[in-house]
């Protein structure tokens, strides 16, 4: 399989402890200069000098999500406003999105990004690429048209169409290659089989799957049910980018970009860097991104560190991404839903605090959606049942708008909560 | 070498989280940067950055330093200047410092000094006739002092010094100060030359564009910091660049978000 860049893909290990340290302190250099990190380093008694080795970025502080919401919506950048080319905004885990900054450089390095884990996966100018992702993951969506611009694929862009409709395109455009996630892919297959259509029929031949990482057998299943090749891609909401992480035709971990990146594992309770190849929480440093950088910043992801050489020739590391979370939250077709963000949205449409609630991911006819349970008081009650269902209707259109998943609220009375 | 490593980066220079002192002042914090063989390198940035610091911790002559410096993986630490030089480490230096009562052929003969030691005679002799040709212009005044010469000749000069000792990494200290624009575009041009013999460069400048023109990659140096890095062609059009250069609206523009 071709490799994009064969150079910063393949540095030996010395070069690329050299490259790092020179991009991680110029990177702490620019961070410093914003006063968000240069408040924050303070508050932690550090400055970007104190970085003597890579190891020794364990001695600057980590960002949190709720750091992103608290400098709303500019407070984080690096660059000024007449340096920024592209504006983006994700959901956060808070009342307030995440809005993060491109400059002209940045957008270049993201086509890369994206270009390097597509041709991985063995996609070229020869291939139609298709993007099917939900609102929430719309900034991806723009990535990926991009990154497969520079590939040379023809790109069919995000679109909102109704999943027969998804279908449709897929097969009369002749898609080769189908960018989604896990369960979208397998609402897919749903609604490929109620079509009686037969995956031959189709010119599809790889999925490339983002989001979370799919549980056991599920890449298996969608592979054999759509007789594709499914390849993982690793990226991450809150920092608009895709295919941090790429599989590799070994598919055995995903390389991450650590010419840009500059990754850490470490015990999600303690803060501590894990041993080599323990499982642990995935820190990310941003080594080349100019508008928005991010300095140790807890992804809340759970990924080991694999050791070895990859016979593909990278020497990019990999890690085995891990589907679980480290933190409050859960990750529904690809896009993270916070606790604290449907309570900030629940507590603001309802005027007051929701007594009780919960939230789970339901799959009904091979679509996955976001249920919140909503435990009924004095307060929300009412015996018209109209009202109730004014009230049921208006949440879930909030939710869903907000989150960008479809949310469907089921009103119960407290007592059943156990 | 694993296999499948791409084997094409080869780096003369490595320095790792270089600090240099004057007293208890420290003029470079923490720096680290790469010059891969064959490549120009442009170190930019303003007055008091660090730039010519750094170049001098390079060649030793400035002492209080920490961090690594190595060549071609061989540590410079400890090592006094005449051995950084034999090394295959020539400096061309703000100012030219030539000897200017000494005649053009004699400046270039001192820069083969540790050479001659060697009795490298015969090869001394046909790098001379290689400078000369480089620089026609010194072939006619070889005979006249070197204080006599103009700007762009007594820079001409000085780089030509620092070729005679045969150098594996050319350093240069603002090459194109207070010469017309004519004389750096030439000067300029030679090193581009240069580098198409094979030559390693790494160039401080303050006139960060027509480095940048030149060089395969650069730094960019504020307050002994590098605060970016990358392709030269790529620098050149980052505003960044432009504010770092000038250093003092660079610094107002963050202090002003504060």
């Amino acid at each position: 399989m071709p490799i994009w860049n064969r150079r910063d893909e393949c540095y030996d290990a010395d070069e690329r402890l050299q490259q790092q340290m020179e991009r991680l302190q110029s990177a702490l250099n620019r961070a410093y200069n914003v006063p968000f990190y240069r408040n924050h380093f303070a508050r932690h008694g550090v400055e970007p000098s104190v970085v003597e080795s890579i190891e020794g970025l364990s001695r600057i502080p980590f960002i949190e999500p709720c750091h992103f919401s608290e400098n709303y919506p500019y407070g984080l950048f690096a660059v000024p406003l007449r340096d920024i080319v592209r504006i983006h905004t994700a959901r956060g885990n808070g009342p307030l999105p995440v809005v993060s900054g491109y400059t002209k450089k940045d957008l270049l390095i993201w086509r890369e990004l994206v270009a390097r884990a597509l041709t991985a996966a063995g996609v070229s100018s020869t291939d139609i690429l298709q993007v099917e992702l939900d609102p929430g993951l719309a900034n991806w969506g723009r990535d990926y048209k991009d990154g497969a611009e520079s590939v040379g694929a023809g790109v069919i862009p995000m679109t909102t169409l109704p999943p027969e409709k998804q279908l449709m395109i897929l097969k009369d455009y002749k898609t080769s290659v189908l960018v989604t996630s896990a369960s979208g892919a397998e609402q897919l297959v749903y609604h490929l089989f109620r079509a009686n259509l037969n995956p031959n029929e189709l010119a599809l031949k790889t999925l490339i799957l983002v989001g979370d990482a799919p549980g056991d057998n599920v890449r298996g299943n969608l592979e054999e049910q759509l007789h594709v090749r499914a390849w993982l891609h690793h990226g991450l909401n809150e920092v608009p980018g895709p295919a941090l992480g790429f599989e590799c035709e070994e598919r055995n971990g995903l390389h991450v970009s650590e010419d840009h990146f500059l990754i850490e594992v470490v015990n999600p309770d303690t803060g501590e860097l894990v041993k080599a190849g323990e499982e642990g929480e995935l820190v990310l440093t941003t080594l080349t991104t100019r508008a928005y950088p991010l300095i140790r910043f807890r992804t809340g992801d759970r990924v080991r560190l694999l050791q070895g050489a990859c016979p593909c020739g990278r020497t990019l590391r990999r890690v085995e991404w891990l589907p679980h979370r480290s933190d409050d939250m859960m990750v529904i077709r690809g896009v993270k839903v916070y606790h604290k963000q449907i309570f900030h949205i629940l507590t603001r449409e309802l005027g007051f605090e929701p007594p009780l609630y919960r939230f789970m991911a339901v799959k009904q006819q091979m679509m996955e959606y976001l249920e919140v349970s909503l435990g009924v008081n004095e307060s929300i009650f009412s015996d018209e049942i109209k009202e109730m269902q004014k009230l049921s209707q208006k949440l879930s259109d909030e939710l869903s708008l907000e989150i960008g998943l479809p949310v469907a609220i089921r009103l119960k009375e407290q007592g059943s909560f156990t | 070498m694993e296999p499948g490593v791409f084997q094409e980066v080869r780096t003369m220079l490595r320095i790792r989280n270089l600090k240099c002192f004057y007293g208890r002042i420290r003029a470079v914090s923490g720096v680290s940067l790469s010059v891969r063989r064959g490549e120009i390198i442009a170190l930019i940035g303003a007055n008091g950055a660090g730039k010519s610091t750094l170049l001098s911790a390079i060649c030793g002559l400035h002492p209080q330093w920490n961090g690594e410096i190595l060549i071609e993986k061989q540590s410079l630490s400890g090592l006094k200047p005449p051995d950084i030089v034999k090394m295959g480490i020539s400096l061309v230096p703000e100012g030219r410092m030539l000897f200017p009562p000494l005649s053009v052929i004699d400046n270039l003969k001192l820069g083969a000094y540790v050479r001659y030691r060697k009795k490298e005679h015969r090869e001394i002799e046909g790098d001379l006739g290689t400078v000369l040709e480089l620089f026609p212009v010194l072939k006619e005044r070889m005979k006249q002092p070197a204080g006599m010469l103009s700007g762009g000749e007594q820079q001409m000069l000085a780089i030509g010094r620092a070729l005679m000792a045969r150098p594996r990494l050319l350093l240069l200290d603002e090459p194109s100060m207070g010469l017309a624009p004519f004389l750096v575009r030439l000067i300029l041009d030679v090193l581009v030359q240069l580098k198409g013999q094979g030559m390693t460069v790494l160039l401080v400048e303050q006139n960060a564009r027509a480095a940048l023109q030149i060089a395969d990659r650069g730094y960019v140096l504020e307050n002994g910091k590098v605060i970016l890095d990358g392709n030269a062609s790529e620098l050149l059009t980052d505003h960044d660049v432009k504010r770092a250069y000038l250093g003092k609206d660079y610094r107002e523009f963050y202090e002003g978000r504060a």
